[in-house]
């Protein structure tokens, strides 16, 4: 990569923040807001800050560095504010993204978490790593070349063997001639290399502050009634969807926050996707006053509430992304009637947002696989094309009963023994009696099959084999049963 | 006949929600009267067919509680997929999401999780009746102004090892309250060969009362050797 900054044979000089207790890859919600606060507060000293990852974040250091009095004062006074948050940040500075990630993880960890609130000071014991300019590839040669792992490359395999060939250090590696390396690990091999004599593969990707699109309506007097707040809602909403538009953007949620003439505040998210009305947000906001009003809920706080009333209302997109041929689409087409996505979305309110449900024909071989619920209000593609011919699936009419778990059975034949299918699709006799699990015993009066399916025999994990039979019953029902493992399942009932 | 309104393919759709024409005569008025309670004793085959007369005319389905509908069968007899939300788990507030379904929708099928106290289930008539919708319920309401239930039935085109099923001739009976008291039965194809529903000849009536002991897979003899090599 060329350098970058004033002049042109001067390396990048990077600034990496890491916060470790919020890095990992099951981030909850919780720490996902941690983190956002901690980019925030990050943002205050360079506006133009790259998350590397969950916990990690990056930023151009030369210019905050001048402006702050030299880069370990920067770092310090940034471990100050997010230790002021209660978080734990460690800080490195080198030429590149991937020295200044390694120097962060190898500063010391700060002994105690510096006192809430206390003034910027550099000492020893910060968990700040500045590697001076120039030193990098002295820094990044004496680093194990386990220190590629996780730089989304070829994965551990390259680490791995570069140890076994006797290339301890990333410094034993950028000796290598790059030819030779290109040669030898390709495509991956090279970039790794290009990390290891301390060429960072990318320029950062800054995140533009992000324009504020929230719009707020404030109540002066407090508002005691819901119907004058719920119509400043429509109005509001028709504002935040202009501003949205704009910029060609649209939003996943939408959060509602509403603030008492007493302080408090109720604040909710609801699933938007670019679908909302005014008037259906206008709908959302009606729900969830609704919760807080006397009434709706048997505690003293009532009588506060009808006193205060609501002070402000701000409505802000949560997610916004950027808005996709896919959603104008949806806008487009009135596929759903205002009266029916209402409805829907009441019952989303009230079970969440996956209990409500369109159903998509797809593909598959088994009936299960048929039919794809899809959430309401989500456009999702089933994973099995329905216009494909599915060979080996069970043809004719459908049943009206398809279990979501497949329930065990019994099939014996007239001597009371099991019925079993060979490897070989055998049948050891005919059925004569189903037990459904949880059932009486049925007398079987007609029955077809093995029809064996073997399915996804190139993936170990979701390779299936199974023998299917058709069984009707004297009761005048009929079953979908499979033999899988040895076992009797039956998948569905036609009737 | 049975029911006083004669029914034929080219009189008007009567009022309410449409049915498919095979249902006509189980029904009074030959359709679902709007803010009505019908209930199908048992989840099934039936159930669907009702929904799919109206939706293939542009209504919007419900379907609550049943997890395990066969919604491809249901398609296949007619229902619009387009237009069907499914809830499969309404838990304790089932109630309130019939109720709010049924401000959407004009057929809801619900099967109550739970045995409906006489409060409950007034509350949902009164909510039924202020609209137009109509409730399907699989399972026993006693409030009910029509009640069905698969008397009978019989799949062929199964043998003894060979064979696949093909259709369904099924005993259908209504009875209920006013103008539905007097008991009609039918017999119908449910579903019939081509997956709708149809009145069923008696010629074609594929067991001979009482069940008889041999079944009669007349149509299926020619699917035998095929499958046959194929088990191996």
């Amino acid at each position: 990569m060329s350098a970058r900054g004033f002049g042109a044979d001067q390396p990048a000089r990077i600034m990496v923040v890491s916060c470790p207790e919020l890095r990992g890859a099951e981030r909850g919600r919780e720490t996902a807001r941690r983190h956002e606060r901690v980019i925030a507060v990050v943002t205050g000293f360079c506006p133009n800050v790259e998350v590397v990852e969950p916990g990690v974040c990056a930023f151009g250091a030369r210019g905050p560095a001048r402006y702050f009095g030299g880069e370990a004062a920067l770092a310090a006074r940034i471990v100050a504010a997010v230790a002021g948050l209660g978080e734990q940040a460690r800080v490195g500075v080198a030429d590149g993204l991937f020295a200044a990630l390694l120097a962060a993880g190898s500063a010391p960890a700060a002994g105690s978490a510096p006192a809430v609130g206390s003034a910027p000071a550099v000492s020893g014991r910060e968990p700040v790593r500045v590697i001076p300019p120039g030193g990098t590839a002295g820094f990044l040669a004496a680093q194990p070349v386990s220190a590629l792992a996780g730089q989304d490359l070829a994965g551990p395999d390259l680490t791995v063997l570069l140890t076994r060939l006797g290339l301890g250090t990333l410094g034993d590696f950028a000796a290598l001639p790059s030819t030779d390396v290109a040669s030898r690990f390709g495509d991956a091999g090279e970039r790794a290399h290009r990390l290891a004599r301390g060429l960072d593969s990318r320029p950062l990707a800054t995140r533009p502050t992000p324009a504020d699109l929230s719009v707020v309506r404030e109540f002066d007097p407090p508002e005691p009634r819901a119907e004058p707040v719920v119509f400043a809602a429509k109005a509001l909403a028709g504002r935040l969807h202009a501003g949205l538009a704009a910029r060609g953007l649209t939003c996943v949620r939408v959060q509602v926050l509403a603030t008492w003439a007493d302080g408090r505040e109720s604040s909710r998210l609801w699933r938007h996707d670019g679908l909302l009305s005014a008037a259906a947000v206008a709908d959302r906001v009606r729900w969830q006053l609704d919760g807080w009003r006397p009434g709706a809920t048997n505690d003293a706080d009532d009588d506060q509430h009808a006193e205060g009333g609501v002070a402000a209302l701000r409505l802000a997109p949560d997610q916004v992304a950027r808005a996709t041929g896919e959603q104008l689409a949806l806008w487009g087409e009135t596929v759903v009637s205002d009266r029916v996505a209402r409805a829907a979305m009441r019952v989303q309110a009230m079970l969440g947002h996956e209990a409500v449900l369109r159903p998509v024909p797809s593909g598959g071989r088994s009936v299960h696989d048929q039919m794809t619920p899809v959430p309401f209000g989500e456009k999702r593609e089933p994973r099995l094309a329905a216009d494909r011919p599915w060979p080996g699936r069970v043809m004719g009419a459908a049943p009206g009963v398809v279990y979501q778990a497949a329930r065990e059975a019994d099939v014996t034949d007239d001597a009371g023994q099991a019925v079993t299918v060979s490897g070989r699709c055998a049948v050891s006799a005919a059925p004569a009696r189903l037990a459904v699990r949880g059932e009486p015993p049925r007398r079987v009066t007609g029955w077809a099959g093995p029809w064996p399916l073997s399915e996804r025999w190139w993936d170990p994990a979701a390779a299936r084999r199974r023998a299917r039979f058709q069984l009707a019953t004297d009761d005048g029902r009929a079953w979908l049963a499979v033999v899988q493992d040895g076992r009797w399942l039956v998948e569905a009932g036609y009737w | 006949m049975s029911l006083g309104v004669p029914v034929s393919p080219g009189v008007p759709v009567p009022p309410g929600l449409p049915v498919l024409p095979a249902l006509r005569e189980l029904l009074p008025r030959g359709g679902l009267a709007r803010g009505s309670v019908l209930a199908v004793a048992e989840f099934g085959l039936l159930c669907l067919a009702l929904l799919a007369g109206a939706s293939a005319d542009g209504a919007w389905c419900g379907i609550a509680g049943i997890p395990e509908a066969g919604v491809l069968a249901a398609a296949g007899l007619g229902l619009d997929t387009g237009r069907t939300l499914l809830v499969p788990e309404p838990g304790p507030a089932w109630p309130q999401v019939a109720a709010s379904l049924l401000d959407g929708c004009e057929l809801v099928l619900l099967r109550p999780p739970t045995r409906a106290p006489a409060q409950v289930r007034q509350r949902l008539e009164a909510t039924l009746r202020r609209g137009r919708g109509v409730l399907l319920v699989a399972g026993d309401w006693p409030g009910a102004q029509v009640r069905l239930r698969v008397v009978t039935q019989r799949w062929t085109g199964l043998g003894d090892g060979h064979g696949r099923l093909r259709a369904c001739c099924a005993e259908v009976a209504a009875d209920g309250r006013r103008e539905a008291a007097m008991t009609r039965t039918r017999w119908l194809w449910l579903p019939a060969e081509d997956g709708g529903v149809a009145v069923a000849d008696p010629a074609d009536i594929p067991f001979d009362l009482p069940a008889g002991s041999q079944p009669a897979p007349l149509r299926a003899r020619a699917a035998v050797p095929a499958l046959r090599a194929a088990g191996g």
